[in-house]
């Protein structure tokens, strides 16, 4: 591919970015603007923000290289991400908003009544942002290497760099229009190439592949225990995530929360549509890309393959910019939420307080993406939300829906989730992608059951420990609010 | 029982809106009354009913959505030929399990919001709220 093709994207995204970034600090004075854009964000907006926050590298380059290596079965990750949101708006979204919550630790410190139960769900928080955000520079490194190629670690660095300036300058506010600008980005990046590609193969005549008989990898179908599992994380791990939480507080009520999550179902069901056709025209007309290893790539190479020329050089430019839409969208919304979360417990939540969490929350994974390697960044990311099924899942749908639930009870749960489900990542780390048995590579079908279990049976063991304050608790959570806020 | 509870979220959004504060004073002992209401054992009996209803919904839901969701691949596995058939020359299993979810997935979000606004509205009338 041209390389000045990549680099112009890539500085065009930036610079739209930054742009955005600095039309949103003009109206953002307050700590109140920086932390959650003083929930005035309209449900338009702040659909089209979540949406594009949380379409991920995983969403736009993760999803069709997997179904370009394994196929139908692939499909159930852009179910299960879009599903996931269904169970968010079904057990927590309401009510979460109603809490007046800002973060998961302001959450279950309120909920609990306890500050060490904060530190821990702080500290999970924190593992489950940094995690997540590994990915995102994996694929920043993995798109600058196929398009311009320069060493990997100038596009993590990149990412990291776009993503702390506009962290630093504007907070909450300029982020909400600059990830809801990135949502409509990311979606035109993939249905514009995906109309000239289609328009282009019928014209041509180019003959396709039996799309059944493509395998290849040669691996074997995934099994039934397998894709439970995955369901299992994916509709479990989403309502834990904490870029995700943290833009229900941007809503005025409860009911624009809920109403809010059926717009972000609508648009994230229309973009899966297009890795999806991405994935199958990949496996029907160049199956040779996944030999390479380089199937997260598909979506950046197709264009080029199938259209060529100009046109090909113009469309792969897009898809490019939609790409990295996608690393500093999520990047930088996990980098939002965990400043929010660092800063409250460690600097006192002023607004240089936030400026300097930012920084760290986004240089750490930055040293951690540098040390490791990329797998298939949909699997990787799947491994996150295995990984908040089994900690953060538990303590926010027990602590919404359960009066039982105890400080010890939820710090006994997270724990239990952490080392269960942290292990099986490490072991598999350890073993290796292909060595590892199934209920390694995919824990949370017994990792989220044992979390739920460890949680229920301490909290019965200490039952004293209830917080007095659960009466008023459970009525704000759950009761609409007064006329006076719901009229406007 | 105590009445001061005017928690941090809320003094928030009266403050915000601060330009019609001439109304405020109602409003803030309606407020006030409802507090009562709410924290009173027959208030919490109303509280209890909308919270079991609302659980009740949100399980229902689930549980009918996670069925279809089980149920496409089943089909898939058990109709002979269907798996291999195509819907305009695109392979049918694609399109179900690819764009056939989806709707209804929005479907299932639908069909909860305007139920779950219908439980608050019920609780509104109990409690005496306009």
């Amino acid at each position: 591919m041209n390389p000045v093709v990549g680099i112009a994207a890539f500085a065009a995204v930036s610079l739209a970015t930054a742009v955005i970034g600095f039309y949103g600090l003009r109206i953002s004075r307050t700590t109140g603007d920086f932390y959650v854009a003083s929930r005035t964000v309209r449900p338009w907006w702040n659909a089209s923000a979540i949406g594009g926050e949380y379409l991920s590298a995983a969403s736009f380059l993760g999803v069709a290289g997997l179904i370009l290596l394994s196929g139908t079965d692939a499909l159930w990750f852009p179910v299960g991400y879009t599903a996931g949101y269904l169970m968010l708006l079904l057990f927590v979204a309401a009510p979460l908003r109603r809490s007046g919550a800002y973060t998961i630790p302001d959450f279950t410190e309120a909920r609990l009544d306890s500050r060490v139960v904060r530190s821990v769900t702080s500290i999970i928080v924190v593992m489950v942002g940094w995690l997540y955000i590994v990915p995102q520079l994996h694929g920043a490194a993995l798109a600058i290497r196929i398009t311009t190629g320069l060493p990997a670690w100038v596009g993590m660095v990149a990412v990291v760099a776009v993503v702390c300036v506009t962290v630093v300058a504007g907070g909450m506010r300029s982020i909400t229009f600059v990830q809801a600008f990135q949502y409509w980005l990311k979606l035109t990046a993939l249905a514009v190439p995906i109309l000239f590609i289609v328009l282009v193969l019928s014209d041509s005549g180019t003959p396709a592949v039996a799309e059944s008989s493509v395998n290849p990898t040669g691996a074997a179908p995934a099994g039934l225990y397998q894709n439970i599992s995955l369901l299992v994380a994916l509709l479990f791990g989403t309502l834990g995530l904490p870029h995700v939480l943290v833009r229900f507080y941007t809503n005025p009520d409860g009911q624009s929360a809920r109403r809010t999550t059926l717009i972000v179902l609508g648009l994230l069901s229309v973009f899966y549509l297009f890795p999806t056709a991405y994935g199958l025209i990949g496996r029907m007309f160049a199956p040779g890309l996944a030999q390479s290893g380089q199937a997260d790539a598909l979506v950046l190479l197709l264009p080029g393959e199938l259209v060529g020329g100009m046109a090909g050089d113009l469309l792969s430019a897009l898809v490019v910019a939609g790409a990295f839409a996608a690393f500093l969208s999520t990047t930088s919304g996990l980098v939002v939420s965990l400043a929010g979360v660092i800063s409250q417990d460690l600097f006192g939540g002023s607004v240089k307080g936030f400026r300097r969490a930012a920084v760290i929350s986004a240089v750490v994974p930055l040293g951690i993406a540098s040390m490791t390697g990329s797998l298939a960044l949909a699997g990787s990311v799947g491994m996150v939300f295995a990984f908040t099924a089994s900690t953060l899942c538990p303590v926010l749908l027990l602590g919404i829906w359960w009066r039982g639930l105890t400080d010890a009870g939820a710090i006994a749960g997270m724990a239990t989730g952490a080392v269960l489900c942290g292990g099986a990542m490490a072991a598999g780390a350890v073993l290796g992608a292909g060595e590892s048995p199934p209920w390694l590579a995919q824990p949370a079908a017994w990792t989220v059951p044992a979390a739920f279990a460890v949680m229920v049976l301490v909290s019965r063991a200490t039952r004293t420990r209830v917080p007095r304050t659960i009466t008023r608790l459970m009525t704000r959570l759950h009761t609409p609010e007064r006329p006076l806020v719901t009229e406007r | 029982m105590t009445r001061v509870r005017v928690t941090a979220p809320r003094s928030v959004k009266a403050d915000s809106t601060t330009p019609g504060s001439a109304v405020l004073p109602a409003v803030r002992s309606a407020a006030d009354s409802r507090d009562a209401a709410e924290e009173s054992d027959a208030g919490q009996v109303f509280v209890r009913s909308l919270i079991r209803s609302q659980l009740r919904l949100a399980v229902v839901v689930a549980v009918g959505f996670l069925l279809i969701l089980v149920a496409f691949p089943l089909m898939l596995g058990l109709v002979p030929g269907l798996a291999e058939s195509t819907i305009v020359g695109l392979p049918f299993d694609w399109v179900l399990l690819g764009a056939g979810i989806y709707p209804v997935i929005g479907l299932s979000a639908w069909l909860y919001i305007r139920t779950a606004a219908r439980n608050e509205a019920r609780y509104r009338d109990l409690v005496g709220d306009k």
